[in-house]
């Protein structure tokens, strides 16, 4: 078989290249996007992602990680009952207000209170052992990189939350917060910190780990709801962490952002392309009006148009993972935050290869100038 | 010279294409052009047909309704004993890719694709495998005296090459009827030479049904009949001396 399509794709390449470009550029934009609003939005959840539990327990109705509210200690009771369940961590979280020693910020911080065993669940990922050591001794914190410009102090410097001096001890990497400043201390430095004295013995989630961590969304089920301890509510790590990214990109709007923009770039990109595979459509009209007269039917012209279309979108779509790959390793030294997970990824090239069929169908129209019968004038 | 058989055996077969009582007009804006008007004609099998007459008078117009690519107002054109007026353009496709090849003015070649691919690339949607297209392909160029060029691309040959891979290529399907609209115009005089040659060795040696429209006086010597037009009409039909007749 001639591959006409393919032929005259890499013999009139300068022609095609705007649309090779547009295809690129559209998936590229596409998939960087995403990638930022994942990155952005996934620090909602690396409380649940940087450790390792396998359900959360939690006051019901909790939609994001960070608007948890103290329940009733004694849920942890019923819990270490189940055969299933290894072990139980409680986990607290204050909201507090940070000052430098010179009377310098005013931050919110968001204060979690962490086991700082070696072997302790919460934040077992994001923060190495030897880091979380340091927090045993009381009244000390660890910040993150990200903030420590934020925050203005350095290891070993002193400041005030919630008007109790605490001395910083540590800096961690990856923990950087959504609309405040993380601040990791131990549970004992926490319940200290802690302004409403009815929630110093009622953590905001018990942590759970199973002997079988398979079991969870099992488990989960049989653990919710029971009565006699107050409200609580008990999801698996996974489906807290979903619960909590979704919550900001649908509350915060950047959902509707993402999809808005989504659909103006592939939009733009549909029309660059769509007009350069046409022009070389139209450039072509009368060798495809000879093939049409010698009996070449207009549905097998069309199949060119289109597999010239797929050219397009496959080249473009090559260009962007290059440059996409380049840029999320550059982005991601930069501690930007930045996240890609495969069915996004696969959901971006599907949008670029769409736009580009969509092209290669608008370009078709470009072969009703493709008439045999104007060849004979 | 070639395994083909000639597909007419003897000229007073039936009439490979007969035009009856034809009319054809455009339409542009206010204006009614009448290019054709009650034009019936007979063309037979193997014979080289010329039509020539002065710009303009529907020669172009009389080509494409002869060869299904444009539908008549009235009247009927029957074509190897079909009546393709009355053909969907479905059909009228299918018609075409089975029975008949195009010259045109213009080479009308791809850029991209060299002498063989272009004379190919036809033969693919006639259903031939690879192997056989290509083998079609080389023929039909050895034919045209393009072997040594199979390799080039348009961007690389002179226009009478070109001219002549056209004709490959509408050879190659082995057509029983051949149009040409103006195949030297473009050309000098001894590319034209060329070419009509060609054409003419076409209708003698394969029995192919040629029918071509030009000014140029020199096809008049290879034709075996030669048809005048002026306004939409037929005005004379001359056969060739029985000289150029012989076999
Ligand atoms: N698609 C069309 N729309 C309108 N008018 C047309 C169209 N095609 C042809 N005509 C008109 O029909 C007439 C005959 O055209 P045609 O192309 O058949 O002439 P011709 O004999 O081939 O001339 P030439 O020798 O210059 O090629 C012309 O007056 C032309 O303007
Ligand atoms: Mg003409």
């Amino acid at each position: 078989m001639v591959a006409l399509a393919r032929k005259t794709l890499i013999h009139e390449w300068r022609r095609f290249l705007p649309a090779i470009l547009a295809v690129g550029f559209a998936g590229l934009l596409q998939l960087l996007q995403a990638a930022l609003v994942l990155g952005i939005f996934s620090s909602a959840s690396i409380y649940v992602t940087g450790s390792t539990a396998d359900l959360w327990v939690g006051y019901p109705g909790t939609r994001s990680v960070s608007l948890g509210q103290p329940i009733n200690p004694d849920v942890g009771m019923h819990l270490r009952m189940d055969p299933a369940v290894a072990r139980i961590e409680p986990f607290y979280w204050v909201d507090g207000n940070w000052r430098g020693v010179h009377g310098s910020g005013g931050e919110l911080v968001y204060v979690t209170g962490i086991d700082p065993r070696p072997d302790g669940l919460m934040f077992s990922r994001a923060l190495p052992a030897s880091l979380r050591a340091r927090l045993v001794e009381p009244d000390t914190v660890i910040v993150d990189r990200a903030d420590v410009g934020k925050l203005g102090v350095k290891v070993g410097d002193t400041a005030a939350i919630n008007g109790r001096r605490v001395r910083v001890v540590g800096v961690s990497h990856g923990l950087r917060a959504l609309g405040g400043v993380n601040v990791v201390t131990s549970i004992d430095t926490a319940r200290q910190l802690t302004t409403d004295p009815a929630s110093v013995d009622h953590p905001t989630y018990l942590l759970v780990q199973l002997h079988e961590g398979s079991q969870a969304d099992a488990v989960a089920r049989r653990l919710r709801g029971a009565p006699g301890f107050g409200p609580y509510d008990v999801w698996t790590a996974r489906q807290f962490a979903r619960r909590s990214v979704l919550y900001w990109l649908l509350d915060t709007g950047a959902g509707a952002g993402v999809v808005f923009m989504a659909g103006i770039v592939f939009l733009v990109g549909a029309v660059i392309t769509s007009q350069t595979l046409m022009a070389a459509v139209a450039g072509s009209a009368r060798e495809y009006a000879t093939l049409n007269a010698l009996g070449v039917g207009l549905r097998n012209l069309r199949w060119v148009v289109l597999e010239q279309a797929f050219w397009v979108g496959a080249l473009g779509l090559l260009g962007a993972t290059v440059l996409g790959l380049l840029l999320l390793a550059g982005a991601r030294s930069q501690d930007v935050p930045v996240a890609l997970t495969a069915p996004i990824t696969l959901v971006c090239m599907l949008l670029a290869m769409s736009l580009a069929a969509v092209s290669g169908l608008v370009a078709m129209r470009g072969l009703r100038r493709a008439d045999p019968a104007s060849l004979l004038r | 010279m070639s395994a083909r058989e000639p597909r007419r055996a003897t000229p007073e077969a039936s009439p490979a294409l007969r035009a009856e009582g034809i009319a054809k007009a455009f339409v542009s804006g206010k204006v009614r052009t009448q290019v054709l008007e009650g034009l019936s004609l007979s063309i037979d099998a193997g014979e080289l047909t010329l039509i020539s007459g002065p710009s303009g008078c529907g020669k172009s117009t009389l080509l494409a309704i002869l060869s299904g690519l444009q539908k008549v107002d009235a009247g009927r054109v029957l074509a190897l004993g079909s009546d393709l007026t009355a053909l969907d353009s479905h059909a009228l496709e299918r018609f075409r890719l089975r029975h008949t090849g195009f010259v045109f003015q213009g080479f009308n070649l791809f850029p991209a694709l060299n002498a063989l691919e272009q004379v190919a690339l036809p033969l693919h949607y006639l259903g031939l495998p690879d192997r056989q297209a290509q083998e079609r392909a080389m023929q039909s160029l050895d034919e045209v005296g393009m072997t040594p060029r199979i390799h080039l691309r348009p961007g690389e040959l002179s226009g009478g090459e070109k001219q002549r891979v056209a004709i490959a290529r509408a050879l190659a399907k082995h057509p029983e009827l051949l149009f040409a609209d103006e195949p030297t115009s473009a050309l000098d005089a001894a590319n034209g030479q060329i070419i009509i040659d060609i054409l003419h060795r076409i209708a003698r040696s394969h029995g192919t049904t040629v029918l071509c429209v030009s000014h140029d006086p020199r096809l008049t010597h290879h034709a075996d009949r030669m048809l005048s037009m002026e306004d939409g009409r037929i005005l004379s039909d001359r056969r060739a001396e029985p000289l150029h007749h012989e076999a």
